[in-house]
C-alpha cells in the first residue's frame, strides 16, 4: 500500500519508493531505505503526513507520500 | 605562527551557527527550523599561536546534495578548502546525524566530531560513551555546549591538533559482497588515475551511482559499478549507526512527549489552520497596541530634542537654511522614523519567538494542502512568513527551494507580504484616519497582502500551468523554550539594521528630498509648490488620479518610498513640514492638511494599498536581481506588482466613490 493510505498511529516498513531519483536519493539519505520502520503521527485526508523515522519527525507531502510503498509492520 | 582552516558541518538544525558564533562572537542568525544559515560565512579567531579561519556551512543531511544550499556545503567539503572539519551533531538525534559522519569520516581527512545538544540527552537521563564512540569511529569526539559555553576549548585544540596528527581511518566495513566491489573499484582506480587522492572513497561513490563522481570517471561505470549499490550502503550505515548506539548508548530514554502532544494540538488536522492564523493575529495584535504604546514616550523625546536643537541652531545663528535642513529634513524624517522602533521591536521579538519555538516547520506543514492548490510546496511557506520581518533575508531562504520554478514563484510572492518597513506606513495613515478602528486598517494589510501573494501566485500557475514537482519534506524539530541568547542576537541585529538604515537610507532620502522640495529652476523657492519636487509629482498626477493618489506630494512620497518604503513617511514629515509626525499633534496636523486638500480615509486606505502592493524596496529589489540572476525576471516583477498595486488600488477607491 501507499503511505498516503496509511493511517494515524500506525507503523509501517518501507517496501519501496518510486519517485524521481533525486527525490528518491533524498529519502534514502534521511534513512528512509527499504524494510524501515516508520510511524505514522498524522495524516491529511489528500494532505501531508507526519511520519517518524529512526527517531526524527519529517512532514512529507501527499505528492511523496503517494509514492511511498509500505507494508503493515509484520507483514 | 601557523594558520588553519576549519569546517563546521553537520545536519541542518543541529546547533552549528550557534557553535560558530561562540567561537567568533559574530552576532549571526539562528533559529529552530532547518535551513536557517543559506550562505557559508566566515569567521576568525586566535588559539594561542594558531590563527584559525572557520567556516560555518549550510546545514546538510549527505554528501549527495539536493538543494542549493545543500551543494554549497558539499562543494565547499570537496574542494579541500578546510583543513580539518568540525562536524557537528545534535547528540540527542545520533540516530540520523551519525549518518553524515560516516560519510564525512570515509573522506579521509582530518575531522573531530562535537556533540551538541548533550543537556537533552541529560534530560532525558541517556548517557553517552564518549570514548567508545570515538573508538569505534576512529576520530576525536569531543561534547560541546553553545549554549553553556562549556567544552569550546578543547574542541578547537583538539581540530588544530588533527591538522598535524591525522592518522587514515578507512571508514566502515562494509558486508562482504560491497566490500568486494570497493577493493576491485580501488585497484582499477589506481591503475588508471595513480594521482588520485582516497581511491576508497571515489569507489563507494562509483557504486552509489553519484551524479558528480560518476561523470568524472565515467569510463568506470560498467562492469563492477553498473549497478547502483546506494540503497545496501546507505542501509548499511544505517545498520552500523544502530549497532555503535547499541554500545554507546545507556538506558536510551523516551523521546520527548512534549512535542508529541504539542503538535496534536499545532498540527491538528481541523484546527491547525485557524490556531496558526491565531497566533499570526496575536504577533500583529502586539506589535499595534504595545508598540504604540511605547512609541508615545519616543515621540516625546523626539519633540523636546526637536525644539532644543532648533533653539540651539537659532541660537547659533545658523540662518533660515540650515536650521530648516536640520529640523524639517534631517529631524523631521530621521526621527519620525526611530519614533516607530518600538512597534519594529515588538515584531521582531514575536518573529524570533516563532522561529526559535519550532513551529515555523509545523506552519509548512499546516499550509502544505493549501500550498499544494497554488502549486507550490508548503515549504515556500517559511519564506513567506519570513516575509513579515523583512523581504531580503526571506528572498534569501528560498534557496531552500529544490525545484527553480518553486523558487521564482516564491520570490516573486514575497513583496506582498507586508515586511517591516511597511509598518510605519500603515501606522501613520491608520492613525490618522481610522482613529479607534487604527489597528484593524493596519492589520487589514497584512490579510490583503497574504491573499494577494496566494491570488497572484494561483494566477501564475495558472497561466505557466506549472505545478511543483517537489512536494514537501522537511524535518519537524522539538520544540523548545526560544533562548535568551538566540532571540536577543536576533532582536538585536533587526533594531541596529532598522537603526543604521535610518542614520544612511533614510538620513540621505531626507536630505534629497529637502533640496528637492527647496530648490527650484530659479534656486532657492519660498513655495514649495515650484520646487523640483513638485514639477516631477505633478507630471504623474493623471496616472494616479484614478487610484485617489493624484496628489503631487503623496506621488513625490511614494517615489521616495523606494529607497526604503519608511522613506514615504520620513517624506510626509518634510513634505508637510511636520517636526513630529507620529505625534498626536503632527497627526492632527497633517489629517487636517490632508482633508483640506480632498485627500480623505478612501484615499489613506487606497495609499496604504499601493504601498503594499508596489515595487519593493531597493534593497529587495537587488536580492530578487541576485536570487534569480535574471533582469528580465527582476524588470517583470517590478511591472507586474507596479501595474497590481495600481490596479487594486483603482479598483477599491473608485468602489469606494460610488458607494461612500
Amino acid at each position: 500500500m501507499k503511505l498516503s493510505d496509511g493511517t494515524k498511529g500506525s507503523k509501517y516498513r518501507i517496501d519501496k519508493i518510486l519517485l524521481d531519483a533525486s527525490v528518491t536519493r533524498r529519502f534514502y539519505a534521511l534513512g528512509m531505505t527499504q524494510n524501515t520502520e516508520l510511524a505514522v503521527l498524522n495524516i491529511k485526508k489528500s494532505g501531508p503526513a507526519i511520519i517518524k523515522v529512526r527517531g526524527t519527525r519529517f512532514a512529507v507531502g501527499r505528492k511523496f507520500c503517494e509514492g511511498i510503498y509500505v507494508r503493515g509492520n509484520g507483514e | 605562527m601557523s594558520d588553519i582552516s576549519i569546517a563546521f558541518t553537520g545536519n541542518p538544525n543541529c546547533g552549528k551557527t550557534t557553535l560558530f558564533n561562540a567561537y567568533t562572537g559574530a552576532d549571526l542568525k539562528v533559529a529552530n527550523w532547518p535551513g536557517v544559515t543559506v550562505e557559508k560565512v566566515e569567521g576568525r579567531i586566535r588559539l594561542g599561536d594558531v590563527r584559525c579561519r572557520l567556516v560555518d556551512l549550510p546545514g546538510i543531511y549527505s554528501l549527495s546534495s539536493y538543494t542549493m544550499e545543500e551543494r554549497v556545503s558539499r562543494e565547499y567539503i570537496l574542494s579541500g578548502e578546510a583543513e580539518v572539519i568540525i562536524n557537528v551533531t545534535d547528540a540527542s538525534n545520533l540516530k540520523r546525524n551519525l549518518y553524515l559522519t560516516l560519510q564525512l569520516i570515509e573522506l579521509g581527512k582530518p575531522m573531530v566530531l562535537a556533540l551538541n545538544m548533550m543537556d537533552i540527552l541529560k534530560k532525558r537521563n541517556v548517557v553517552l560513551d564518549i570514548d567508545r564512540l570515538s573508538g569505534i569511529l576512529g576520530i576525536p569526539v569531543v561534547a560541546v555546549s553553545a549554549k553553556m559555553q562549556t567544552g569550546l576549548r578543547q574542541l578547537m585544540e583538539k581540530a588544530v591538533y588533527e591538522k598535524t596528527h591525522f592518522s587514515y581511518s578507512t571508514g566502515m566495513k562494509y558486508s562482504a559482497k560491497i566490500e568486494e566491489k570497493i577493493t576491485a573499484l580501488t585497484s582499477m582506480l589506481r591503475k588508471k588515475y595513480p594521482k588520485m587522492e582516497n581511491y576508497r572513497w571515489h569507489a563507494i561513490k562509483l557504486l552509489e551511482h553519484d551524479g558528480e563522481i560518476c561523470r568524472k570517471y565515467a569510463p568506470l561505470l560498467g562492469g563492477i559499478a553498473e549497478e547502483s549499490c546506494e540503497a545496501e550502503i546507505i542501509n548499511e550505515k544505517y545498520d552500523f549507526i544502530e549497532k555503535i548506539l547499541d554500545i554507546v548508548l545507556i538506558n536510551t530514554g523516551k523521546s520527548s512527549t512534549f512535542t508529541d502532544k504539542a503538535d496534536k494540538i499545532f498540527t491538528h488536522n481541523i484546527w491547525g489552520i485557524p490556531i496558526f492564523l491565531l497566533i499570526m493575529s496575536v504577533v500583529f495584535f502586539l506589535t499595534f497596541t504595545v508598540g504604540d504604546f511605547i512609541k508615545v514616550f519616543f515621540e516625546g523625546w523626539l519633540e523636546s530634542f526637536s525644539h532644543a536643537a532648533e533653539g540651539l541652531l537659532r541660537s547659533l545663528d545658523a540662518g533660515e537654511m540650515i536650521t530648516s535642513l536640520v529640523v524639517d529634513g534631517i529631524i523631521a524624517g530621521v526621527g519620525g522614523i526611530l519614533t516607530f522602533l518600538p512597534n519594529i521591536f515588538i515584531l521582531f521579538l514575536m518573529l524570533a519567538f516563532l522561529e526559535d519555538s519550532g513551529y515555523m516547520s509545523r506552519a509548512a506543514y499546516v499550509m502544505d494542502t493549501v500550498m499544494g492548490r497554488l502549486g507550490l510546496s508548503g515549504r515556500a511557506f517559511i519564506p513567506m512568513l519570513l516575509g513579515f520581518g523583512c523581504s531580503v533575508p526571506a528572498i534569501m531562504a528560498s534557496r531552500t527551494l529544490e525545484d527553480k520554478a518553486d523558487r521564482l514563484k516564491t520570490i516573486f510572492m514575497i513583496p506582498f507580504m507586508s515586511c517591516s518597513a511597511k509598518l510605519p506606513v500603515y501606522v501613520m495613515l491608520s492613525q490618522m484616519f481610522f482613529s479607534k478602528y487604527a489597528a484593524l486598517a493596519a492589520y487589514s494589510m497584512y490579510i490583503i497582502g497574504f491573499f494577494t501573494a496566494i491570488l497572484a501566485l494561483l494566477a501564475v500557475s495558472r497561466i505557466t500551468g506549472q505545478k511543483s514537482l517537489n512536494g514537501l519534506l522537511i524535518e519537524l524539530p522539538e520544540y523548545k523554550l526560544p533562548s535568551l541568547r538566540t532571540v536577543s542576537i536576533y532582536v538585536k541585529e533587526k533594531v541596529k539594521d532598522y537603526l543604521a538604515k535610518a542614520g544612511t537610507t533614510i538620513f540621505a532620502a531626507s536630505v534629497v528630498l529637502w533640496f528637492i522640495l527647496n530648490f527650484g529652476k530659479n534656486g532657492l523657492v519660498n513655495d514649495i509648490s515650484e520646487s523640483f519636487g513638485a514639477v516631477a509629482g505633478r507630471q504623474l498626477v493623471p496616472i494616479m488620479t484614478p487610484t485617489g493618489l493624484g496628489f503631487w506630494q503623496i506621488i513625490v512620497a511614494l517615489i521616495a518610498g523606494l529607497a526604503a518604503k519608511e522613506v514615504v513617511v520620513s517624506s510626509m514629515s518634510v513634505l508637510y513640514g511636520i517636526g513630529n509626525i507620529s505625534s498626536q499633534e503632527g497627526i492632527t496636523f497633517l489629517a487636517h492638511t490632508l482633508n483640506n486638500s480632498g485627500f480623505s480615509a478612501l484615499n489613506a486606505y487606497s495609499m496604504m494599498l499601493f504601498c503594499l502592493l508596489y515595487i519593493p524596496c531597493i534593497a529587495s529589489i537587488a536580492a530578487i536581481k541576485k536570487e534569480t540572476g535574471s533582469w528580465i525576471y527582476t524588470l517583470s516583477a517590478i511591472v507586474m506588482q507596479l501595474g497590481l498595486a495600481w490596479c487594486v488600488s483603482t479598483l477599491f477607491y473608485q468602489i469606494g466613490r460610488m458607494i461612500l
